[in-house]
């Protein structure tokens, strides 16, 4: 770097930069774009633009090679991968393959990867609810981990903020343990998900089946069509990328509008080595990349540095940010970064039929996929034997079935006969998972990328409260489903791993005291004023919500703050 | 797959590469180039009659209009692991012999009906106990039909003119009635 003038300096000074471009750091980019200052947006992977590059979005399942199927040599290959659900012939080119980016296993984990422009919010299940004040005082209230530094009253007016934009859809169903926002219409329950909703209502007070909240523009308003986005099209095909912008995605979304604002660069291919400490300012002075093509290493500089490569890739990050101060990693006077990761648990399933409500059927497709049914256990008060509870998801279909049965031309004639199923119903669980210090990522000592950064280390696992809260789930989705009069009910439990949730939470955790967490209640490092975490690695607890949303209005506050505290002079 | 059945398989595997080379000696050479399996020009056409049998033509397209053997063999050589790529090879041998024994004839020159009779004769066979047909043709019958009805039913001629499918359907309805119909 010796010999690089001034000017070059200068070409890499900006006033923010942003690690990572995806659902948060998509964010970062947008709001930090918005206040004027000129941020420098880092990608490790390579662009992938709206519209353009979404190579499949718009083939019929006869122009795929396999018809959807991957091919077995790819299966074989990928073994991780290949056990997330959207990994197929449509998506494949969206997700990390296994041998490309490899990394430590302590305990089985399966770590799913968007390595691009946008990076996992193409691909996300756009499930989208609030946490409530139950879900923030939990930790403090059940003694676990730290207690989160807010409360639900500092970041419900961020919720709004970030679902008038991205547009959420769903009703103002008026539970306290899911609060309502800002949205547009919901995408309605079908007859047997209404049937099991007030039949739910009227056998317990305190369990709700609603629509299911999501990232759908059901009905856009200006802001959305300003993004340049238009009212979903019902596909269901969103994990190609989304010709409609239909969903939100920072590829729709968040990175188009930051570029427009003139104020924003765009480096993909840049993987961060690290951020680099400043001794004697006492903060971060900017990141070193590496170019993932040329292998070159540069660095790039500005005033606030915003960390959202996602959970675990920002641990790596911090961790391998080490400096005469802080040896151990950024920020890490406490020695927690890296731990108390946690995730959700979703192992559990249970599947019905329901032989009534034959004069319905649906038309067209439902992109919310359903119903969700919030927590309902240990929400005021601790009533089982287990911490905290799970979520559900639940929905009824009918479907064409096709008896493959024979040969010949009574085949032909069955393949093509109305012969609609009965309604089958299913749920699976989402279960919060307690942050533990036994769960956690670390350095490998001796394995490197082929950049040289070190591999990340997994350590996560399941834990008996996680047994317990499957197996309450099991039993009382099964009264429920029993009592609604449902038939031939089999629940379902598997293995899988964590970490196929890709909810994975936690490692540089807020909170209040500088001792036992890495960010305080801005997002912002304790020790290090100018650096801003607001990524799933922020989580204090996961509680069962998905995450995304969260992390939205985490980002938004966040950038809000980092901005007025700039202006102040403070950062 | 459980360690047993692998060792079964690949007893099988060992006993069906055996008979491999002489399937290939006649036969000619196949239209279809596949990576990971060896086709010869009579296999491709007994594929084809086989799927033809399974989906023919009637007043609609049939397999080999929709080319959907070639699809069959394309699903074989990509989306099957080597086991059962080998089994397949080891089925299509014994049900060559099979008919061969039974009719002294080849599958092409049997009736249709005939061929309704062998083929359904494999697929109705379905006890994991029964031994009436070798495992190997279970899954050389099982891989033909599997793929011929997928492709058939994914194929842009079902998916057009058949069972419409909509790439942009725009629309939900959640309560939407139903009766129903009597006839496609």
């Amino acid at each position: 770097m010796a010999n690089l003038n001034i000017d070059s300096v200068k070409d890499r000074t900006f006033d923010a930069i942003v690690i990572g471009s995806g659902m948060s750091g998509g964010w970062a980019a947008k709001e930090l774009t918005d206040k004027g200052l000129k941020t420098l947006i880092l990608e490790r992977g390579r662009d992938v633009k709206h519209n353009k590059d979404y190579p499949t979005t718009n083939m019929y399942p006869w122009e795929f090679e396999h018809r959807g199927e991957l091919p077995m040599a790819i299966k074989e290959a990928n073994p991780i991968v290949n056990r997330c659900y959207a990994f197929g012939e449509d998506a494949a080119h969206f997700f990390v393959k296994d041998n490309d980016h490899p990394y430590v296993q302590e305990k089985p984990f399966d770590w799913i990867r968007g390595y691009q422009v946008g990076g996992k919010s193409l691909l996300w299940a756009r499930q989208t609810q609030r946490w409530s004040e139950f879900d923030f005082e939990g930790p403090a209230r059940d003694g676990f981990a730290v207690d989160w530094p807010i409360r639900y009253k500092d970041i419900a007016p961020w919720y709004s903020y970030v679902e008038k934009f991205a547009g959420i859809s769903g009703n103002r169903d008026g539970i306290a343990e899911l609060p309502d926002g800002e949205f547009l219409p919901a995408f309605p329950l079908n007859a047997v998900e209404t049937y099991f909703s007030n039949h739910v209502k009227s056998k317990y007070s305190n369990r709700h089946v609603i629509s299911a909240r999501c990232a759908h523009l059901s009905k856009p308003n200006q802001i959305h069509l300003d993004q340049g986005r238009v009212q979903c099209q019902e596909r269901i095909l969103c994990q190609r990328g989304c010709p409609f912008g239909g969903y939100f995605s920072a590829n729709a979304s968040t990175i188009p509008w930051a570029l427009k604002s003139g104020h924003a660069t765009l480096r993909p291919f840049s993987v961060v080595q690290e951020i680099i400490y400043d001794e004697k300012k006492g903060k971060a002075s900017g990141v070193r990349v590496i170019d993932t093509n040329t292998k070159e290493a540069i660095e790039y500089y500005a005033d606030i540095i915003f960390v959202n490569a996602a959970a675990l890739n920002t641990n790596l990050v911090l961790l391998n940010s080490t400096s005469h101060r802080f040896p151990n990693g950024l920020g890490n006077d406490s020695g927690v970064l890296g731990k108390y990761v946690a995730f959700h648990n979703y192992s559990a399933h249970i599947g019905a039929e329901y032989d009534g409500e034959k004069e319905w059927t649906t038309d067209g497709r439902n992109p919310a996929g359903g119903g969700y049914i919030p927590r309902f256990r240990n929400v005021y008060k601790q009533e089982t034997n287990f911490l905290r509870g799970y979520a559900s998801g639940f929905s009824a279909y009918r479907y064409q079935q096709r008896p493959w049965d024979g040969v010949g031309a009574s085949l032909k004639d069955n393949l093509v006969k109305d012969n609609l199923s009965g309604w089958k119903v299913g749920s699976h669980m989402m279960g919060e998972t307690i942050p533990k210090e036994s769960n956690y990522v670390a350095l490998d000592k001796s394995l490197k990328d082929q950049w040289g950064i070190p591999q990340l280390k997994i350590s996560v696992a399941y834990d008996d409260n996680d047994e317990k809260m499957k197996k309450d789930y099991v039993e009382q989705l099964t009264e429920m489903f029993t009592s609604a009069g449902f038939t031939n009910i089999n629940a379902s439990t598997d293995n899988r791993a964590p970490g196929l949730d890709i909810h994975e939470m936690g490692g540089a955790r807020m909170g209040n005291d500088p001792k036992t967490s890495v960010l305080n209640k801005w997002n912002q490092m304790h020790a290090v004023k100018n650096v801003f975490v607001t990524d799933g690695a922020c989580m204090t607890s996961t509680s069962c919500q998905n995450p995304s949303l969260t992390y939205m209005a985490f980002t938004a506050r966040a950038a809000d703050y980092a901005v007025s505290e700039m202006k102040k002079g403070n950062i | 797959m459980h360690r047993r059945t692998v060792i079964k398989n690949l007893a099988l595997i060992i006993g069906g590469a055996a008979i491999l080379p002489a399937c290939h000696r006649i036969g000619g050479k196949a239209s279809v180039t596949l990576k990971n399996v060896n086709i010869s020009a009579d296999q491709e056409k007994l594929v084809g009659d086989i799927s033809e049998t399974i989906v023919p033509k009637t007043n609609t397209p049939g397999a080999k209009d929709l080319g959907l053997h070639l699809f069959v063999f394309k699903m074989l050589d990509d989306c099957y692991k080597k086991e059962d790529q080998q089994a397949f090879m080891t089925g299509m041998g014994q049900f060559t012999d099979i008919v061969k024994n039974k009719y002294d004839k080849s599958f092409s020159d049997l009736s249709q009906k005939q061929r309704e009779e062998i083929l359904l004769n494999i697929e109705q066979d379905k006890d994991e106990k029964s031994t009436a047909n070798p495992k190997e043709i279970k899954t050389f019958y099982g891989i033909i039909k599997g793929q011929t009805v997928n492709g058939y039913i994914k194929s842009k001629y079902f998916m057009t003119k058949q069972v419409v499918y909509e790439l942009v359907p725009g629309r939900y309805n959640a309560r939407f009635p139903y009766k129903q119909k009597q006839s496609a």
